[in-house]
């Protein structure tokens, strides 16, 4: 569609077959605790919210929920529960393996660079229907669409994070505006990353050429040719280091073997 | 050490004091020796909650209070339903006893001074330590200088029987009680006219009541205060005699703003009015009065016309008053009033208000307004431990009765004389003072002159629950449970006998008077006077003549025992003619007149005021001011003045003024009001702390026996507090 | 049939005499926190020149109004009118100190603890009324000018005393009238010292009503419009075999 590299056929079925790892398994179990505890947190939230005048959540919802957990303060001791857990886990996560794991993983799946730039310019009109022909600059392993993602992800979650704990340890306060400003700014904040999350789950598990995201996002893998296709920049970079890893592996072997042909 | 209270906050202290009182954590609780007794009572249910009954001690009223009780620890006080003094109902004083029992800066522990006194540094010491050491003062005191040379003074306690028995076991005359400040005037005038010391008043009836101050709807006596609203609802007139206007003068169908010191022309009117127009019915009168004959000639020239010059109230009113009064007739009550020391002629307003309900007939009819009995006797005679009888005294008193004042009954003494003859060291010199529940540093008026006083004692001890100003200043300060603490001995009110018991473990230290006195008697010698074992057999011994097990009395809180109520006789009075005595022959032998009369009063000079002092529904004299729930409730302690004399001295609402008397000076707010007498200001008593044991009451507010002069009534040996007139400039 | 109950107080205005015995039996029956209080007495002030003066005290605590703005504003629906009793109450382990509800009443009888980050306020002494007796305030007041009771009961102390009042004044205005559930009787309370304001709405909570909500329903709602066209538009195209 929009990627504009010939393959011919016989490389082309040769990748669709290779594997390459896309997803180390931090990345997945962090990712499907956050679609999870992000689940829970919005179901309750929302749930929470009974003011009549701000009249955001449809009664049904209100009603059943406080009877699942038998009263608002047993569903907002769950709500917070729940958020603290996730941004204990979340802090963990990040800081642990700071170095090794994030670090990395910020400077190419976070940050944008000219191309994603481009890329952000070009996409959006071609998916209406325009400016077909124009190329899509390369994409790393993450494309620019995401990364926005990922910011809208990291701000709001900051913010909620922020607000939640305002809202949690409300005793110790001594502000009331800062608990009253906390309240629409975490639930717009949860809005923000709703709204994103929209977009995010259609592209990746609806939209069809990004099946193969989908499935990645449990075993880890995509195939080499949707890599090359759509992330071209980080494909490159894989395959460059395979090389040199293949080449490693060979020249160890070949020591091994003159020893071996020298202690006959 | 410096004394210091603990520097808890209410919660804190509440979890020290429930650990202090023995209930331990909740997993593991033993309940204190209180709760288990009430618990196998029933009272208590297997948790240790539940009510139960006892009376307060926030004033002397003495409603009766269910206290509710939970885990150890007093958390709710009802008024009881069956008591005839609350009647279910508490007022902000009752309702505030916790933070009493709860205050962080009680004395929990005999307390031995260790600096200078008033420097307020004391060391805690065992009881056995602190009762040796008061006893052998006292003791030396009585070999060295008799035992007339300890003044023992006193209130008005529940103990006051055993403290009576202390001060006559040992054998001093010299009893002061704080009577003198307050009702003495009245007392002695009914005493002398009805042979009562105080009628009871009903107002079922009533139809129109006529107030002299006796400001009942902040001096609260909770239920004659609910009988007053409830008499105003039903439409009964009221009619209100005072400088200001208070929330009582708020109610009444009539303020009358009389010129102070002068109630008894208004009164002498209204009776010359009654009498001279025929508008008592005389020949029923005739059969119960002593007087009547001579009485239309003795009131002749107590026109209202002559009234009107001296109140400043028209003619008019006074007879319109009068004729109204008298049309009630045995539902008019003219209130015998509370605190009468206003005035040296105060004795002669008295004695006017007792003439006037007799005119009216209320106190001859049963199921009239006023009855000429006293409630708390009311034919129960409770038993007493026997005991040898007392040692004769031989020495005069110290504050002159009866051999400067014949007339003064002697348990109210005069209090003022007192504190001046330990002073001037005549007829001879006092030396040590045993004090109970009283604070004499700031009821007495002249605050200088009775620390000055203090100064000449050689041993001042003092029971105190907490380390109010005159503890501050004593020698050895002995820690009286608060009154949700102990046992006091039983009060028999209409009928019925009340009883007052712990409801939580006393803390810390503090002990209930009954063991307090009985405790020192015995180190004195004087253990014959004292045969009970503790507090229960005292109050056994009190039912003895009744066949009630005390048990059901601490269960139900009263008993009603049969007493046997005597047919009505021919009503009589206990004085000697048998007769209401208007004319009182015994004031005549004294030199006095016998007649009620007029006595010119005082009066300020053209830059003086009038200086009035009161009470407020939100405290109790001198006691209350530390309690935080009422300090949260309480007004701004501030002077009241009226905007004329403000603005001519260029003093505006809440400016710092600073009031004058002979004898002293105080700063204070200036309240700028149009409910008070141009010619007079207002302060409430109570303030103006100066022990620093009490946080919150410390500093706060100014004291009026800064301000006040000592007079003495000749008569009742009565105060005379609104005679001290002062000068008022902005500070 | 009077299943559903309306508690509410009347207060006979000529029987107050300020003498507070029911502030201080709310503060003990309640444990309030100092400084804070949950009921008044109201002094409307000394009127008119010495020496003809009168004086009106009005007690004065949580109305339990029948419309509460309190309740209409509350984040979590910690403050709620109860269904049998008809009181406004909260549950305090399910407020979360937000205070919008504070602002809201008319009557500015609630109010934030700060010691304890919840809201506070008069509760009628629900606790009590449990058990069959009267609120603190009620039961200990000396001149029976606080009563309490089920205003839709013909027969409790209430209604009857409504009954027979000379004068009824509940504290409203033209503007604001949230439908309180204290009656005055006997007296003149309509003054502007303890007649209601309007309920105010904080920026905080007109920020989250007017502006955050909007934005977030645009978002998503264009989010999902966004994603259900290109879906539809997929539908529309059919599968395709061969994708890369």
């Amino acid at each position: 569609m929009s990627h504009e590299e010939f393959i011919p056929l016989a490389e082309r079925k040769h990748l669709r077959e290779k594997q390459i790892k896309k997803h180390n398994i931090a990345n997945i179990l962090t990712h499907w605790f956050n679609a999870g505890a992000g689940a829970l947190l919005v179901l309750t939230g929302l749930g929470i919210l009974f003011s009549p005048r701000l009249g955001i959540v449809p009664d049904i919802w209100l009603e059943f929920v406080r009877n699942v957990f038998g009263g608002t303060a047993n569903l907002i001791t769950f709500h917070y529960t729940v958020g603290l857990i996730w941004m204990a886990v979340m802090t963990f996560n990040i800081l642990v393996g700071f170095r090794k794991y994030f670090i990395p993983f910020a400077r190419n799946r976070m940050m944008l660079d000219k191309d994603d730039i481009e890329w952000l310019k070009v996409k959006p009109l071609q998916m209406l229907g325009f400016v077909k022909d124009k190329p899509l600059p390369p994409q790393d392993a993450y494309n620019a669409g995401q990364k926005i993602y990922s910011y809208v992800v990291v701000v709001g979650a900051l913010l909620i994070g922020f607000t939640g704990v305002i809202m949690t340890f409300h005793q110790l306060v001594p502000w009331p505006w800062l608990l009253q400003w906390a309240l629409p700014v975490h639930f717009g904040a949860m809005g923000m990353i709703f709204a994103g999350w929209i977009i995010h789950v259609y592209m990746g598990a609806v939209f069809p050429e990004e099946k193969e995201a989908f499935f990645s996002m449990f075993t880890g893998k995509v195939s080499a040719l949707y890599a090359r296709l759509h992330h071209s920049k980080w494909y490159w970079r894989y395959v460059t280091e395979e090389a040199e890893w293949e080449d490693s592996v060979l020249e160890k072997g070949r020591q091994l073997q003159e020893e071996a042909a020298g202690a006959d | 050490m410096a004394f210091q209270g603990p520097n808890l906050t209410r919660r804190e202290f509440f979890k020290v004091a429930s650990a202090s009182a023995g209930a331990l954590a909740v997993s593991q609780f033993v309940p204190p020796r209180v709760a288990k007794a009430a618990m196998r009572s029933g009272i208590l249910d297997a948790d240790g909650d539940g009510y139960i009954p006892t009376m307060c001690e926030m004033c002397v009223w003495r409603c009766g209070v269910l206290a509710k009780v939970k885990e150890g620890r007093v958390v709710k006080l009802e008024g009881n339903p069956d008591h005839p003094h609350s009647k279910g109902r508490l007022c902000a004083r009752g309702q505030s006893g916790l933070m009493t029992t709860y205050d962080p800066d009680r004395v929990l522990k005999p307390l031995i001074r260790v600096g200078p006194r008033g420097g307020g540094q004391f060391r805690e010491a065992s009881w056995d330590e602190a009762l040796d050491l008061a006893a052998e003062s006292m003791l030396q005191l009585k070999n060295q200088y008799g035992p007339e040379a300890m003044i023992f003074s006193s209130t008005h306690n529940l103990s006051q029987v055993q403290f009576e028995n202390l001060l006559n076991a040992y054998g001093s005359p010299n009893y002061g009680t704080q009577r003198s400040l307050c009702f003495n005037a009245m007392v002695t005038a009914f005493s002398l006219t009805y042979g009562v010391e105080e009628p009871a008043r009903d107002y079922d009836n009533v139809e129109f009541i006529l107030l002299i101050g006796r400001n009942l709807l902040e001096a609260i006596s909770t239920s004659e205060t609910a009988a007053l609203v409830e008499a105003v609802a039903r439409s009964a007139k009221l009619v209100v005699l005072d400088p200001r206007f208070t929330k009582t003068a708020g109610k009444a169908d009539e303020w009358i703003p009389i010129r102070p010191g002068t109630d008894s022309a208004f009164l002498l009117a209204m009776i010359q009015v009654i009498v001279s127009e025929e508008l008592a019915d005389c020949d029923f009168v005739k059969q119960y009065v002593v007087g009547c004959d001579g009485i239309i000639d003795a009131m002749s020239e107590f026109t209202p016309e002559w009234a009107e010059a001296k109140t400043g109230v028209p003619a008019d009113t006074i007879r319109r008053i009068a004729r109204e009064y008298a049309a009630a007739k045995h539902n008019a009550l003219a209130h015998p009033g509370w605190r009468t020391s206003n005035f040296i002629n105060s004795f002669q307003t008295e004695r006017a208000i007792a003439t006037l309900n007799a005119l009216s007939g209320n106190v001859l009819t049963p199921g009239g307004c006023l009855i000429a009995e006293n409630p708390e006797a009311a034919g129960v005679p409770l038993g007493k431990p026997p005991q040898p009888p007392y040692p004769r005294t031989t020495s005069l008193r110290l504050d002159g009765v009866p051999w400067r004042y014949p007339l003064v009954p002697l348990k109210l003494g005069i209090f003022q004389e007192l504190r001046d003859a330990i002073l001037s060291g005549e007829p001879y010199q006092a030396k040590g003072w045993f004090i109970s529940r009283q604070n004499p540093v700031l009821s007495i008026p002249d605050r200088a002159k009775t620390i000055e006083a203090m100064s000449k004692m050689e041993c001042i001890i003092d029971v105190d629950v907490i380390m109010n100003d005159t503890a501050w200043f004593a020698d050895i300060v002995l820690p009286e449970a608060s009154y949700l603490e102990r046992y006091d001995p039983l009060m028999a009110l209409e009928g019925k006998v009340f009883i007052r018991q712990p409801v939580i473990e006393p803390q810390g230290d503090a002990r209930s008077a009954l063991w307090i006195y009985k405790q020192l008697g015995e180190r004195l010698g004087l253990g014959d006077f004292f045969q009970y074992e503790d507090e229960e057999d005292y109050l056994r011994q009190q039912l003895a003549p009744f066949w009630v097990d005390l048990e059901i009395l601490k269960t139900r809180g009263y008993v009603e025992p049969d007493a046997q109520r005597e047919e009505e006789p021919e009503i009589t009075f206990n004085t000697p003619s048998g007769k209401i005595e208007v004319y009182c022959e015994t004031l005549g032998n004294a030199g006095f007149s016998p007649w009620p009369t007029w006595e010119e009063p005082t009066a300020p000079g053209p830059n003086e005021f009038y200086l009035l002092t009161g009470k407020v529904g939100q405290h109790t004299q001198t006691a209350t001011q530390n309690n935080l729930f009422l300090h949260q409730v309480e007004d701004k302690p501030r002077m009241w003045i009226h905007p004329k004399p403000a603005e001519a001295r260029g003093i505006k609402n809440n400016d710092w003024v600073l009031v004058s008397s002979p004898i002293g000076q105080i700063e204070i707010q200036a309240f700028v009001t149009e409910g008070i007498r141009p010619d007079c200001v207002y302060m409430t008593v109570g303030y103006g702390h100066i022990s620093k044991g009490l946080t919150t009451a410390y500093g706060h507010g100014s004291s009026d026996s800064d301000l006040h002069v000592t007079y003495t009534d000749p008569i009742s040996g009565g105060q005379a507090l609104s005679q001290t007139y002062v000068t008022v400039e902005k500070a | 049939m009077a299943d559903k109950k309306r508690y509410g107080f009347v207060i006979d205005v000529e029987r107050c005499i300020d003498c507070r015995a029911c502030l201080v039996a709310c503060r003990a029956e309640n444990d309030v926190e100092i400084p804070y209080t949950r009921i008044w007495v109201r002094d409307l002030g000394l009127k008119g020149e010495f020496p003809e003066l009168s004086r009106t005290y009005v007690p004065y605590n949580c109305m339990h109004c029948e419309e509460p703005p309190c309740v209409d504003v509350c984040t979590s629906g910690a403050t709620y009118k109860d269904q049998e009793t008809g009181l406004v109450l909260v549950d305090q382990d399910a407020c979360i100190g937000c205070g919008f509800c504070v602002d809201a009443c008319p009557y500015d009888a609630r109010h934030l603890d700060k010691t304890r980050g919840v809201v506070d306020k008069c509760n009628a002494c629900a606790q009590r009324v449990e058990m069959g007796r009267a609120p603190a305030c009620v039961a200990t007041c000396l001149g029976e000018s606080r009563l309490f009771g089920d205003l839709n009961d013909p027969e409790s102390d209430v209604s009857k005393a409504l009954k027979e009042a000379k004068s009824v004044q509940r504290l409203v205005t033209e503007d604001v009238n949230p439908g309180p559930n204290i009656y005055y009787i006997h007296g003149d309370v309509m003054e502007s010292g303890v007649l209601p304001r309007e309920p105010r709405y904080t920026a905080a909570e007109t920020f989250w009503r007017k502006l955050a909500i909007p934005a977030v329903a645009a978002g998503v709602g264009l989010s999902f419009l966004g994603q259900a066209a290109f879906f539809t538009k997929q539908l529309l195209e059919g599968e395709k075999e061969f994708e890369e």
